[in-house]
């Protein structure tokens, strides 16, 4: 079975992703508004000096099929109502931007559709990603809102974790696909790859004023989850 | 002694370390001295009205501190104090 997965962002997180989606034969999505620029090429290793100028998306999704892989780009802002346009038919929906409100917005939109979906966020030295499923806690009852979480922008970001943090939510997001549900409701925390490649996985309850689960079409409060963390 | 441990994201105001040793009894009182040791951290985590900010969780070990009484969870000499934010990036410029 063909799994269709919608990406959104096409740099240093949605690179690892696409490439390894692709080469797992899911039939891609990649959303970005974005243009390649000179001091992305450190960490978006998918691009080249010839990109320059060049919308994400589209050359993203031309490097996938390149190399074998089904994938179109779409060169737009992400938004619910983009999703809406987007993903009637997507199985998964994938997260790897750079702005805290997109992310929370996919979540919630992937919640509100019965979607699995994979937030993937790195900074400094270590990133976070997410596993979500329906009928499980999603991103919105770990952390209520997105306002001041820290950015790339602010905190910045070395080239190499950005890349393995990507290869880790292509896996979650495969295994999703797969229908793993391992990590489905838990968040995977990297805290500083230089000197420790283990996450502390966290696994949390459904809260239960989460605005997200009240449209959620499974509700997570059917079986709960042990509060618990601990390292993997 | 408690220690706290300080995510990747705000140690730019611990210069680095990520372990810090704190004598205190609670986690607010733990913040409040993390925040004397190194000025300006507890307002990227606490909110004006002193309440965790929605996009971080704090854990004592395994358990989020919601489940011990929030920020006046007791602390034991052993214990450690993970802040845990929410953290966007990737894919800009």
């Amino acid at each position: 079975m063909i799994t269709r997965t919608l990406i959104v962002g096409a740099g240093g997180l949605g690179g690892p992703i696409a490439f390894a989606l692709g080469a797992a034969k899911h039939e891609l999505t990649i959303v970005d508004h974005d243009s390649v620029e000179v001091s992305n090429l450190h960490r978006q290793i998918q691009y080249t000096a010839l990109d320059l100028g060049e919308p994400k998306a589209a050359r993203l999704a031309g490097e996938v099929v390149a190399r074998g892989g089904t994938a179109r780009g779409v060169v737009q802002q992400w938004s619910p109502e983009v999703a809406d346009e987007l993903g009637a038919d997507v199985d998964l929906i994938v997260d790897a931007s750079d702005h805290p409100t997109t992310k929370f917005g996919v979540a919630d939109w992937a919640v509100a559709n019965g979607r699995t979906y994979v937030i993937a966020a790195a900074l400094r030295y270590g990133g976070n990603v997410f596993a979500g499923a329906p009928g499980v806690a999603c991103y919105r009852c770990l952390f209520e809102d997105p306002t001041d979480a820290p950015t790339c922008a602010e905190a910045g970001v070395l080239g190499p974790v950005v890349g393995a943090i990507g290869g880790v939510a292509a896996a979650l997001a495969l295994g999703l696909a797969n229908g793993d549900r391992t990590y489905a409701g838990a968040l995977l925390a990297f805290d500083d790859l230089r000197k420790l490649a283990e996450p502390r996985v966290v696994r949390f309850a459904p809260r239960r004023d989460c605005p997200a689960c009240a449209r959620a079409p499974i509700s997570p409060f059917a079986a709960q989850p042990v509060r618990v963390a601990e390292n993997a | 002694m408690p220690s706290i441990r300080v995510p990747s994201a705000l140690r730019t105001f611990t210069g680095g370390a990520s372990d810090i040793e704190i004598s205190a009894s609670t986690v607010r009182d733990a913040l409040a001295e993390l925040d004397k040791k190194h000025p300006g951290i507890a307002a990227k985590v606490l909110g004006n009205d002193g309440a965790v900010k929605p996009f971080i969780r704090i854990y004592v070990g395994p358990d989020d501190i919601g489940d011990l009484g929030g920020l006046d969870a007791k602390l034991t000499d052993r214990d450690e104090i993970s802040i845990i934010p929410a953290i966007a990036g990737g894919s800009g410029a």
